[in-house]
């Protein structure tokens, strides 16, 4: 396994030109990027933020208009590079006449895994996403669900270190997202690394060691999620029980917390976080119980909204805040 | 070498799985069979009017799939982007280029032994066995077919079917008539005239130089001193305009 970054961008970028008087477009800025040996690396943005462009030049599809990138050590523009690279693009377009398992069998033959291993490997693949059963059947009655989850068995034919997916969760019914989750996971813990672009905040956030924020084409924010979240930032909720005949009301007055929800003796308070410490040895010092403590952090979607707001007001060329 | 093999074994099996191209080869079988009605109501040497049509249907039909596949070639990847999925691993481009066009390649020798099997059939129950120089007229098509799919794989690296059907049609139109672009060249009076008809004349392909059907037609043996340098220029052309198609497709931006 490769022990440095797996993708390093050096101001990569790319300018389209596009209409008939070939006016640019820039389609992503300058980009610095780094994503570890075995991490899982979430990228995030509206559309048209730049996520796809990204993919698609680290891929070989596009080609940058300047910058650097190396992918797994090797310069992005060699094909070596992408041996052993798994690529899902986002909706993913196949031979529709091909069958699945002829489909796995002709990438595995452009990667060069030779048999017995080839149809070994794309068997228990298509075993792995529920497809053994549509194996056989051409790709053109395949529904929006079953050509991705058959791309995400291409995108693992080779047994890559990294794997790239753009919107691997997209089309998929909740069982699909969920296998997709528990595949990305399953590829960390065998120690590769996997980056992935998605609209599903809530996968990027639970499942990525770290985010990038991509708006307008530019890196707006970049780090881990607990630095760009930062974990008890939006405070501390305490449950609590409380002693009998006490007023869940006037504990949340004596503890300067704001109350959430009070059922029997037990009340939930929001505490701000400067006042954490001193409301939990206060109210175990009057007698409650202190059941549970969660620190509350602002979601990845309300990051990703300030920072779209923030690309409006004019801060688009505000170098990015990159967290540890 | 087996990268190379696995996209021409999958243009091959897409081709082989479109119901068109058995429409075109059907048509191709049924003029070959045709050929004997026809040379019922002809006038003069029956069994060469049914060798010339049965075997001109074979060049017709074959250069028609040739184009017909060749001119969407690359197009149908990049359109459907399937491409994505293939160029996207340890895949150069060229690669890519060559493995579709020997796909194609694959399917037009397929083609054309299904319809010279018919043929051969058919002289077999009506003339007796072909001459050899049939056999030899056919090596020769590929060449043709060879050089034709290269100019269409070349114009399909960078334009969509229509324009690229338009410059290969022309060009197997023009490539059939380069001998009198040199004739009326030289008789032309201006020397700019001349000048710019011979340049056309080596530039644009000549797929006369190609052709020995008249020989085939008439049983008469062509000489090895004609079949050797026509296959050495057919081979040298196909593989420059081979690079250009290779060239223009790496250096383009897929969208």
């Amino acid at each position: 396994m490769s022990e440095g970054p797996v993708i390093v961008s050096r101001g990569l970028h790319k300018t389209y030109r596009t209409g008939f008087w070939m006016r640019p477009h820039v389609g992503l800025h300058p980009l610095d990027l780094s994503v570890a040996a075995g991490s899982i690396f979430g990228f995030v943005g509206p559309n048209g933020a730049g996520k796809t462009t990204t993919i698609k030049i680290l891929v070989g599809i596009h080609e940058a208009s300047g910058g650097a990138a190396t992918v797994l050590g090797l310069d992005h523009r060699d094909p070596e590079a992408r041996r052993k690279v798994g690529f899902m693009p986002e909706r993913p377009y196949f031979y529709p006449h091909l069958t699945g398992a002829e489909l796995l069998d002709f990438y595995g033959r452009l990667f060069e895994v030779p048999e017995p291993t080839r149809s070994q490997r794309a068997r228990a693949l298509l075993e792995r996403v529920d497809m053994a059963r549509a194996a056989d059947q051409p790709l053109r009655s395949y529904s929006k669900g079953m050509l991705q989850r058959v791309g995400i068995c291409q995108a693992l034919i080779n047994d890559p270190q990294l794997v790239i997916l753009d919107e691997p969760m997209s089309g998929l019914d909740p069982l699909g997202r969920a296998l997709v989750r528990d595949l990305i996971l399953e590829e960390k813990a065998a120690g590769r690394s996997v980056f992935f672009s998605s609209h599903i905040l809530h996968d990027v956030e639970t499942l990525s060691d770290r985010v990038a924020i991509l708006v307008g084409g530019r890196l707006r924010s970049e780090g881990t999620v607990e630095a760009l979240l930062g974990a008890g930032s939006k405070g501390v909720e305490l449950e609590l029980r409380l002693p009998a005949n006490t007023a869940p009301a006037s504990w949340a007055a004596r503890l300067g917390a704001e109350l959430r929800r009070a059922e029997g003796d037990r009340a939930l308070l929001v505490v701000p976080p400067d006042r954490a410490e001193a409301a939990v040895a206060l109210s175990q010092a009057q007698g409650a119980t202190l059941l549970r403590l969660t620190p509350l952090r602002a979601s990845l979607e309300e990051l990703l909204m300030s920072e779209i707001q923030a690309a409006g007001r004019g801060s688009a060329t505000a170098p990015p805040a990159v967290a540890p | 070498m087996s990268r190379l093999w696995a996209i021409a074994a999958n243009t091959f099996r897409e081709a082989v799985r479109d119901r068109v191209l058995y429409s075109i080869l059907f048509f191709g079988v049924g003029v070959i069979i045709l050929s004997l009605a026809l040379s019922e109501v002809t006038i003069g040497d029956q069994d060469k009017v049914v060798r010339s049509i049965a075997q001109g249907a074979i060049d017709v039909f074959a250069s028609i799939i040739a184009m017909f596949l060749g001119v969407s070639l690359v197009w149908k990847e990049l359109e459907h982007r399937t491409i994505y999925t293939v160029i996207s691993k340890p895949i150069p481009r060229w690669m890519f280029v060559l493995g579709k066009y020997l796909g194609l390649m694959l399917t037009l020798a397929v083609e054309v032994l299904i319809m010279l099997v018919v043929y051969v059939a058919l002289m077999f129950t009506q003339q007796g066995p072909p001459a050899p120089v049939v056999f030899v007229s056919y090596g020769l098509l590929m060449a043709q077919l060879a050089l034709l799919t290269a100019w269409a794989t070349l114009f399909s690296s960078y334009s969509a079917p229509m324009t690229a059907s338009a410059f290969t049609l022309a060009l197997f139109v023009i490539g059939h008539l380069a001998d009198d672009i040199w004739v009326y060249g030289s008789q032309a009076d201006s020397p700019a005239v001349q000048a710019i008809a011979r340049t056309l004349y080596w530039v644009l392909p000549n797929f006369e130089i190609l052709n020995i059907r008249p020989w085939a037609v008439h049983h008469r043996d062509v000489p090895w001193e004609r079949i050797g340098p026509a296959l050495a220029y057919g081979a040298s052309y196909t593989a420059a305009v081979l690079a250009a198609a290779a060239a223009v497709f790496s250096r383009r931006d897929i969208k």
